[in-house]
């Protein structure tokens, strides 16, 4: 009955024409600009070029280049956001500690760095973490006598180190989804797996890991879409790398766009990257089903 | 037994202090070299042993750097973004939970979510050359209408999972009092939400303020956040020298929303988590 009552359409018209103009016309114009030459200095002469800047993408070594490091930088952020995500709301989750004032003090402090400002992790990443000399990760090395490398200035390390400085900011996402997925299993439950003779560790992965099932799915893919788009982490902690080895297609598209000027080459990679995400959310919502039970 | 449980315990607790430790200490260090001396580079143990404190990184950052200024552009940002998403997008996750036909909510689901998950190059980009053609390159509105693409959804998506949690019955009854559907929504459901709505635009003004992609594509020089303030002095050729002031910029950037943060705790807990608790 409300259903039938509620006009839901005139609700959603205002915030679907103000989409249509923020979200929907920006995406349309990079469709339209990618089948374009469009230089930024001379934007008068803009010469249709059908899929020359498609074409064009897969025979640009940078490009695939651009592709492969996403892909590594998207799973490493995912996974290991996930497996630390997982570790502490296990600890924070478990008999002693859920619920109590002590759980609450950690979890206060854990949102800390998804909280804290993309560009300045980005930055302190550069000057006081990954430093050579100076950074954080270094000194700590050095207590226990290894002398560490210049993780950003090599090209096989600075990957790993944006890696890792991603999924500091991300950990806080997977950490509370799962901590407060974990807290809604039944304790009776994991009281009669370990009268059963299961140890911690069995529980964990035999009863409490498959119980939280979808949450995971959920947060993986939240995880995924925004560690393939991170700009400002990247962009701050070492731009496109040694060798380009954190040059990410979001940092391409920037450079190839405002830089290099050769907008419509950057429009393709960019809505390249549109159709991508697109094909996850239609995969998100398949998983979900969401249009069966709401979102 | 008992000492085996305590045994557990302690563990437990240790590896939470280690993650603390892993989450607060990068702040710390930089925190500890903003209030440094840092003409000299010094090492993570001279950081801390205060030797060297002096105020003279925040007095470059505010003069040279002029902080508030681009704190002023950030919050106008952030606020005048978020004030519209909420106005227009709050009735718009009423109306899609109120959708009756299966294959339009899906429609209206895809669009949602495809641009809630959408890279936001893929959005600046044609903004940026469409501002450069028409002469609006920029300007404040520029950078606020990209902020609007990114708030949009993602408030569109956290409201609808609290207005769904709202059980049919309680607004059915509204109706039987006489309430048209105007006011089922402002009078009833609306206030019902509250607390999620809080969250949501808690959420939405820290992503804002943080945002820097946004400004740097298409703010000018009048109108550029903190967070494109802070990079003129992460690069060039005086990036050793500036380290003591990149860092006092960034701390005066990030302890404040740090601070919000732990105080409005809860709401960004629960907007966190929201959607992903239901199954």
């Amino acid at each position: 009955m409300i259903k039938k009552y509620s006009k839901p359409w005139w609700f959603i018209l205002p915030g679907m024409i103000l989409g249509l103009i923020t979200l929907g016309f920006p995406i349309y114009q990079a469709f339209r600009n990618s089948f374009y030459d469009i230089r930024l200095y001379r934007l008068q002469n803009q010469l249709f070029v059908g899929l020359e800047n498609y074409v064009q993408l897969w025979n640009d070594s940078i490009f695939l280049l651009a592709v492969r490091v996403t892909v590594i930088f998207t799973f490493g952020c995912t996974l290991l956001s996930l497996i630390c995500g997982i570790s502490i709301a296990s600890v924070l989750s478990s008999e002693k500690i859920r619920g109590t004032l002590i759980a609450r003090f950690f979890m206060a402090f854990f949102i800390v760095p998804f909280v804290t400002t993309q560009v300045v992790t980005g930055v302190m990443g550069r000057l006081f973490i990954w430093d050579v000399e100076f950074g954080l990760v270094n000194y700590l090395l050095s207590l226990i006598n290894i002398s560490g490398p210049a993780w950003l200035l090599d090209a096989n390390l600075a990957l790993p180190a944006a890696i890792v400085t991603n999924s500091w900011r991300l950990t806080p996402l997977a950490l509370l989804v799962l901590y407060a997925a974990l807290a809604t299993i039944p304790e009776a439950l994991i009281e009669s797996a370990s009268l059963d003779g299961a140890n911690e560790l069995e529980i964990i992965f035999k009863v409490k890991l498959p119980m939280i099932k979808y949450h995971i799915i959920f947060v993986s893919m939240i995880l995924i879409t925004s560690a393939f788009r991170e700009f400002d982490v990247i962009y701050s902690l070492a731009g496109r790398g040694p060798r380009r080895a954190t040059n990410v297609l979001s940092l391409m598209v920037y450079e190839q766009g405002v830089s290099v000027a050769n907008m419509g080459y950057a429009n393709a990679i960019a809505f390249t990257m549109f159709l991508i995400v697109s094909i996850m959310t239609i995969i998100f919502i398949k998983i979900f089903s969401l249009d069966d039970v709401g979102v | 037994m008992n000492l085996k449980k305590n045994y557990d315990f302690i563990i437990k607790i240790i590896i939470l202090l280690i993650w603390l430790f892993v989450s607060i200490a990068p702040i710390a260090v930089l925190f500890m070299a903003s209030i440094s001396d840092t003409a000299l580079f010094q090492t993570i143990p001279e950081l801390f042993s205060f030797e060297r404190a002096t105020l003279e990184n925040y007095r470059i950052s505010i003069n040279q750097g002029n902080f508030f200024f681009h704190l002023r552009n950030s919050l106008i940002i952030a606020s005048s973004a978020l004030a519209v998403v909420l106005i227009v997008c709050t009735p718009m996750a009423y109306g899609i939970t109120k959708l009756s036909s299966r294959r339009s909510k899906s429609a209206v689901v895809f669009g949602v979510l495809s641009t809630r998950f959408v890279p936001y190059v893929v959005i600046a980009l044609p903004l940026y050359l469409l501002f450069r053609q028409i002469g609006l390159s920029g300007s404040l509105f520029g950078v606020i209408l990209a902020h609007l693409s990114m708030q949009m959804p993602f408030i569109v998506w956290l409201m609808v999972g609290f207005f769904d949690g709202i059980p049919d019955s309680v607004e059915e009854a509204a109706i039987i009092d006489g309430c048209n559907p105007l006011q089922v929504f402002y009078k009833v459901s609306l206030p019902m939400v509250l607390p999620g709505l809080n969250a949501a635009a808690i959420l939405a003004f820290i992503m804002s303020y943080n945002e820097f992609l946004f400004g740097l594509f298409l703010a000018g020089p009048n109108t550029r956040p903190l967070t494109v303030g802070i990079m003129r002095f992460v690069g060039g050729v005086e990036v050793g020298a500036q380290y003591g002031v990149v860092a006092a910029y960034a701390s005066m950037i990030v302890v404040p929303i740090i601070i919000f943060a732990l105080i409005v705790n809860k709401y960004i807990v629960s907007g966190m988590t929201q959607g992903a608790v239901k199954q």
